[in-house]
C-alpha cells in the first residue's frame, strides 16, 4: 500500500514540476521532481521497515499468560495414577516357565504307590492321637488353673483380685525356640558385610 | 441398711395381706422378710469372714521350668514320613540351576570321551580349566566337615543337678526340703506374708533359694495350680487346720550355671514319680506340660 501511495504521490509531483529545480537531491531525482526523494526515502527508512510498535506493558503480560497455560497443560499429563507396586510373590519367575526345568516323573510300581498310601494313613492315625493327647493336657492344666482361682477366692477375695490383673510387663515376651545342636559355648562368629537386595519401590 | 429397705418392701404386702387374708401368705411375707434381712445382712456377713481369718496357711510355690534347647529325636514313623516327604517334593519340583549345571558338565564329559571329539565346537568356553559344579560341591563338604557342631547328647544325662541334661525335653527345678521329721522333695516354696500377693510370695520363693540366681519370667500373676494338705491332727489348732500352696510358673531365660550346687534337681516329667509324693504328684502333674 505504501508502494501505491507513493506513486501516485511521484505522479503528482512530476505533472505539477515541468522547470528543473536546482535541489539535486540523488540522481534520478532531479528529473523526476524535489518530493519524489523524500516519498523515496519514506519507503526504505527504518522506521517504515520495522514492525509497528507495540506498548511494553502488554508483552509480559501475554508472555505471562502463554506460559501459564504451558504449565497447566504439563500439570494436566502428570496427573498420571502411581503405577502400583508390584507383589514379587504373586509374579511367577520367567525362569520357572522354562519347558527344559520340568522334571521327568518316574513311574512308581504297585508296591511302592500301596506302600506310601498306607504310611499317610498311619501318619494320619499317629498325628490324631498325638492331637488328643495334646488337647487333653490343655484341658487339664486349664482346670488345675480354675480350680486354684476357686480355693484363692475362698481364702481371699483381695488375692484373687490381685491374681487377675494382667501382668503389663510380660508383653513383648521373646524366646529362642530349639534348634537341631545346642549353641556352642564361647563361639565367635566369623565377621562378614550384609548386602541386602531387596527392591524397594516408589510410587 | 437393712432394716428400712425392709420396711419399706414389705408395707403394700401387709396391706395386702390385710385385705386377702393370713392363709399361705404369711410364709411368702416372712420369706420376703427374711430374705431382705438376708440380703441387707449379706454384707454385713461378708466383712465378718474377712476378719475371721481363715484355718489354712497359706504357701507360694514356683514351678520353674527350663524349656527344650535342641529338637527332640524323631519315631520310626516321624523318620520314614519325613523321607516320604523329602522324596515326593523332589519328584513334583522344578529342575534348579545347580542341577542344570550338574547335567551339562556330564554332556561336556561324555562329549569329550566321545570318539569323534572336536575341540573347535569348545571354543566358546574359552579356557578349559573351568569349575565344574562336582568340584564346587566337594569344596562345600570339605567345608562342612571343618565346622564343629556341639553334640547333640552331652555328658551330663544322668547328672540330674545340672541344667545342661536332656536338651531335648523341658525340666522342672525340685528342692528338699524338711516337714516336720522328714525330708521331702517339692518345687521351691513360701510361707505367705501378710501385704503382698501370691506372686510375690512365688517370686520370693525363687530368690530365696540358696546358691541360686536364676532369671525367671513369670507368666501372669495367676496361680496355676493347687494343693490343700491338712496337718496331722495332733498339730492342728484351731486356727490352723492345714495349708494350701498355690503353683506360679515360671520360665528360665538367660543362660544359668552349668552346675549349681544345693537340693536342686532339674528333672523331667517322667521323672517326677521317683521325687514326689503321691498326691502331691497327682495335683502337680496336671499343670506341668511336657509338650
Amino acid at each position: 500500500m505504501s508502494l501505491a501511495v507513493s506513486r501516485t504521490l511521484c505522479k503528482i509531483f512530476s505533472r505539477q514540476t515541468t522547470t528543473p529545480s536546482s535541489f539535486g537531491i540523488g540522481g534520478d531525482c532531479h528529473v523526476r521532481g524535489p518530493w519524489f526523494a523524500s516519498v523515496l526515502t519514506l519507503k526504505t527508512s527504518a522506521p517504515l521497515r520495522a514492525e509497528p510498535k507495540k506498548k511494553k506493558k502488554v508483552d509480559p503480560r501475554r508472555e505471562q499468560l502463554v506460559r501459564e497455560r504451558l504449565k497447566k497443560k504439563l500439570k494436566k499429563l502428570e496427573k498420571v495414577p502411581p503405577e502400583l507396586i508390584p507383589i514379587e510373590d504373586f509374579v511367577t519367575p520367567t525362569k520357572c516357565m522354562d519347558e527344559t526345568r520340568v522334571r521327568s516323573s518316574p513311574q512308581l510300581s504297585f508296591e511302592e504307590s500301596e506302600r506310601r498310601a498306607l504310611l499317610l494313613k498311619e501318619w494320619s492315625r499317629y498325628k490324631q492321637t498325638q492331637h488328643q493327647a495334646e488337647m487333653e493336657a490343655v484341658g487339664m492344666a486349664v482346670e488345675a488353673q480354675r480350680e486354684a482361682l476357686e480355693q484363692l477366692r475362698l481364702e481371699s477375695e483381695e488375692l484373687y483380685q490381685a491374681a487377675l490383673r494382667p501382668d503389663p510387663l510380660l508383653f513383648p515376651f521373646n524366646h529362642q525356640g530349639p534348634s537341631y545342636t545346642p549353641p556352642k559355648a564361647q563361639y565367635e562368629a566369623p565377621e562378614g558385610k550384609y548386602n541386602n537386595i531387596t527392591k524397594v519401590y516408589t510410587q | 441398711m437393712a432394716a428400712p429397705c425392709s420396711k419399706i418392701v414389705s408395707r403394700p404386702w401387709w396391706q395386702f395381706i390385710k385385705n386377702v387374708g393370713w392363709t399361705g401368705l404369711n410364709q411368702t411375707v416372712v420369706r420376703q422378710l427374711s430374705r431382705n434381712n438376708a440380703c441387707g445382712a449379706a454384707a454385713q456377713t461378708k466383712s465378718k469372714t474377712e476378719r475371721i481369718p481363715s484355718q489354712w496357711k497359706l504357701h507360694g510355690a514356683v514351678c520353674l521350668q527350663r524349656l527344650p534347647v535342641i529338637s527332640q529325636e524323631r519315631n520310626p514313623i516321624e523318620d520314614q514320613f519325613a523321607e516320604l516327604i523329602h522324596q515326593m517334593e523332589l519328584e513334583r519340583s522344578l529342575v534348579s540351576e545347580h542341577e542344570l549345571r550338574l547335567l551339562e558338565d556330564a554332556e561336556r564329559v561324555r562329549r569329550k570321551q566321545a570318539e569323534d571329539y572336536d575341540s573347535d565346537e569348545e571354543a566358546e568356553y574359552g579356557d578349559q580349566e573351568t569349575i565344574t559344579a562336582l568340584d564346587q560341591e566337594d569344596a562345600w563338604e570339605q567345608k562342612l566337615k571343618k565346622f564343629q557342631l556341639a553334640p547333640r547328647v552331652s555328658d551330663l544325662e544322668d547328672d540330674h543337678q545340672s541344667v545342661g541334661r536332656c536338651l531335648g525335653d523341658s525340666l522342672v527345678l525340685l528342692t528338699e526340703e524338711t516337714l516336720g521329721q522328714e525330708k521331702v522333695w517339692l518345687l521351691p516354696q513360701v510361707p505367705w506374708q501378710a501385704g503382698e500377693t501370691l506372686r510375690q510370695t512365688a517370686e520370693r520363693a525363687l530368690n530365696s533359694l540358696p546358691e541360686a540366681d536364676f532369671k525367671a519370667t513369670f507368666l501372669g500373676s495367676a496361680p496355676c495350680g493347687v494343693y490343700r494338705y491338712k496337718l496331722p491332727k495332733a498339730v492342728r489348732t484351731e486356727s490352723c487346720q492345714g495349708a494350701k500352696v498355690f503353683f506360679f510358673k515360671a520360665l528360665l531365660s538367660g543362660h544359668p550355671p552349668p552346675s549349681q550346687n544345693g537340693p536342686f534337681r532339674w528333672v523331667k516329667k517322667s521323672e517326677l514319680p521317683d521325687y514326689l509324693k503321691p498326691a502331691y504328684l497327682e495335683k502337680v502333674n496336671r499343670f506341668i506340660l511336657d509338650l
